[in-house]
């Protein structure tokens, strides 16, 4: 079984530990005079994040497990608050005195430590890495994350639905259309009704053209990561392209706002622009493909094993190029509109980089597909209480949103940004690599840090 | 390969591209003047994100695309503070990057400015303040507004800054 989320809910009388398999949920109470569960952490590795911020936010211990340090609170963080416990409302908290944290390193001789981050060289998220080195060989990383930590699922709590959509869309800028969906998915679930199929290939229009956009960005940096800056001059100027393609059909460049209960799509401008784009990225392919020096890079480069992938239950593009079939859009809708699941072999940085061409070519047949004229919509009236999942295959991969309503407002927003499990997946792809690998590495996934940090 | 060189001789130089607006061609004249004079020649940015969502950054990044090429105006993005004269701030200033963010502050040089990018820095934007967010306190020398700004909206905003140089 694959291990989707683990999370928790503060029910008023007990915790409660919520886990979703792709086969089924399993419910635990949890005893709030004593809030001990037993992890699952040796059984599925990337419970190992899940069970460290629940615990640092609600309080509650894991029994068994063998990493218990904290995730979110770093090191001036206050320790002994739970926020997301329900009687806790404070907005502002003091610094606490600073707690060093303990990074997972290795000793010995010639041994020696990189830090890298949380601030980094380029444009690019903060997050922190930890290099365990034996001179240029790389012998353990550890990733590790939440500098952006905004606390938005506390944030949105108590809050009518609607009123919290605008803060869904910008959980990652990257993923906005994705996590719009989700989201409008569980209104309508919520409101008991259909989302009609016209819409629905609108919005997947919308959601190929986000994942169109993000692939073109990494199909530059890649192998610009390796030396070879003319992709990227030619592929920075394809996803500008593409952004102000978004821009001119949702008013909006990164599509905030765009996904709602009625939508026109002006598919004469999309359409000609993918048929333009079409030919761009087969040239693009045929003459990377030329590049021996750059495929001298990109094989045996950032491998990450089959097993290892279902090991730790990695998503998408990452997972995908190990030969895993996952994706949310393998199903009969998205296959009546040209849908085809695009695989690797070893899941190293060339099988996801040639992943990502081939996911794109897809996309473009299938925004061409999607093409309706129908202008259907669907309302959301009043939201029935309940608990609501959506599931969303987002650029970055499977996103897993959900929200519990009652009394009409949101009692408890819980999202699992794709990147959550394939970041803790990425240290095992660097072994034997060298650290000159590791951007070309990590730009081959290129995982959220605002997505997984919430 | 060669086909290579027969798309690029093709395509030409996209930022002398007859469509790209006008408007914005004056500004980057502006600018090149402006930087030449008050920063020989190369005004040096270190962007730090505070807490963004990462489409502020996407766009900072757009800005060395073909089109943008913000690089030939003189004003790139350079790896550590000490060689910033400015420090492009995005995000909420979570309580976790706080103090890395004063710390980047610090480490660079004097004279030196803050310019803010996005509704996220000003007010926190969409956002609501929580136990995890602590706000901004560095003093922003000029603030670009928008959820994200442009790239365009960018370049004019730096501009606007350079203009208080006069
Ligand atoms: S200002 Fe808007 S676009 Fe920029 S980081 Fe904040 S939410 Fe994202």
């Amino acid at each position: 079984m694959r291990l989707i989320a683990r999370f928790a809910l503060d029910n008023t009388e007990h915790f409660e530990i919520i886990d979703v398999f792709d086969k089924e949920i399993r419910r635990q109470k949890v005893d709030k005079q004593n809030p001990i569960v037993k992890s699952i952490m040796p059984k599925y590795p990337s419970a190992i994040w899940m069970e460290r911020k629940i615990r640092d936010e609600f309080g509650i211990e894991f029994e068994g497990a063998f990493d218990k340090r904290p995730l979110v609170k770093h090191e001036r963080f206050p320790k002994n608050i739970f926020p997301l416990r329900k009687d806790f409302d404070k907005k502002d908290v003091e610094f606490d005195e600073y707690k060093p944290y303990k990074y997972e390193e290795i000793e010995g001789d010639n041994v020696f430590v990189v830090p890298v981050g949380p601030i980094h060289a380029g444009i690019i998220e903060p997050g922190h890495f930890q290099f365990s080195q034996a001179g240029e060989e790389i012998l353990h990383l550890e990733v590790r994350h939440y500098y952006k930590y905004r606390g938005i699922e506390k944030m949105v709590e108590g809050k009518k639905p609607l009123e919290i959509k605008k803060i869904v869309e910008r959980i990652s800028g990257n993923e906005s259309i994705a996590y719009q969906i989700a989201f409008m998915d569980i209104l309508a679930q919520a409101s008991e009704t259909e989302i009609p199929n016209s819409l629905k290939q609108k919005y997947y229009t919308l959601l190929e053209l986000e994942r169109i956009i993000h692939h073109l960005t990494d199909l530059g940096f890649i192998p610009n990561d390796a030396g070879f800056a003319p992709a990227l001059a030619f592929m920075s100027k394809l996803s500008e392209d593409a952004r102000r393609v978004m821009a001119k059909i949702t008013g909006h460049r990164f599509g905030f706002g765009a996904i709602k209960e009625e939508l026109s799509v002006d598919y004469e401008t999309l359409v000609d622009f993918v048929n333009y784009l079409k030919k761009e990225v087969e040239f693009f392919e045929d003459w990377t493909d030329d590049i021996a020096s750059l495929w001298d890079r990109f094989n045996t480069t950032g491998a990450l094993s089959r097993e290892k992938a279902i090991k730790y239950g990695v998503v998408g593009v990452g997972a995908r190029a190990s030969g895993i079939k996952i994706d949310v859009r393998d199903n009969v809708f998205y296959k009546n509109f040209g849908y085809k699941m695009q695989f690797g072999v070893k899941g190293e940085v060339g099988d996801r980089f040639k992943v990502r061409i081939k996911e794109v070519l897809n996309s473009i047949e299938m925004i061409k597909n999607f093409k309706t004229d129908k202008k259907e919509k669907y309302i959301l009236n009043s939201f029935k209480d309940g608990e609501y999942m959506s599931f969303v295959e987002s650029s970055i991969g499977e996103l897993f949103m959900y929200m519990k309503i009652k009394n009409g407002a949101v009692e408890r927003f819980y999202a699992r940004d794709p990147s959550h499990i394939n970041w803790q997946a990425f240290h095992t792809t660097i072994y034997k690599d060298i650290i000159a690998d590791f951007p070309l590495i990590n730009k081959s996934f290129d995982l959220s840090y605002a997505g997984n940090d919430l | 390969m060669l086909r290579f060189w027969e798309k690029r001789i093709k395509t030409g130089i996209l930022t002398e591209n007859p469509e790209f607006d006008k408007e914005l061609e004056q500004i980057k004249k502006q600018i090149k003047d402006k930087i030449k004079k008050h920063f020989a020649g190369s005004l040096a940015i270190r962007m730090v994100d505070s807490g963004s969502c990462n489409a502020c950054e996407a766009e900072c990044n757009a800005l060395s695309n073909p089109y943008y090429d913000l690089e030939r105006l003189g004003i790139h993005f350079v790896a550590s503070p000490r060689h910033a004269d400015v420090m492009l701030l995005s995000g909420v200033m979570t309580m976790n990057m706080y103090h890395h963010a004063i710390d980047c502050y610090n480490q660079m040089p004097s004279p030196k400015w803050v310019i803010a990018v996005g509704d996220c820095v000003k007010d926190l934007g969409v956002f609501e303040k929580t136990y995890a967010i602590k706000g901004n306190d560095l003093k922003i020398d000029y603030f670009i507004p928008g959820c994200p700004p442009s790239p365009k909206d960018i370049i004019k905003g730096i501009l606007e800054f350079l203009k208080n140089f006069e």
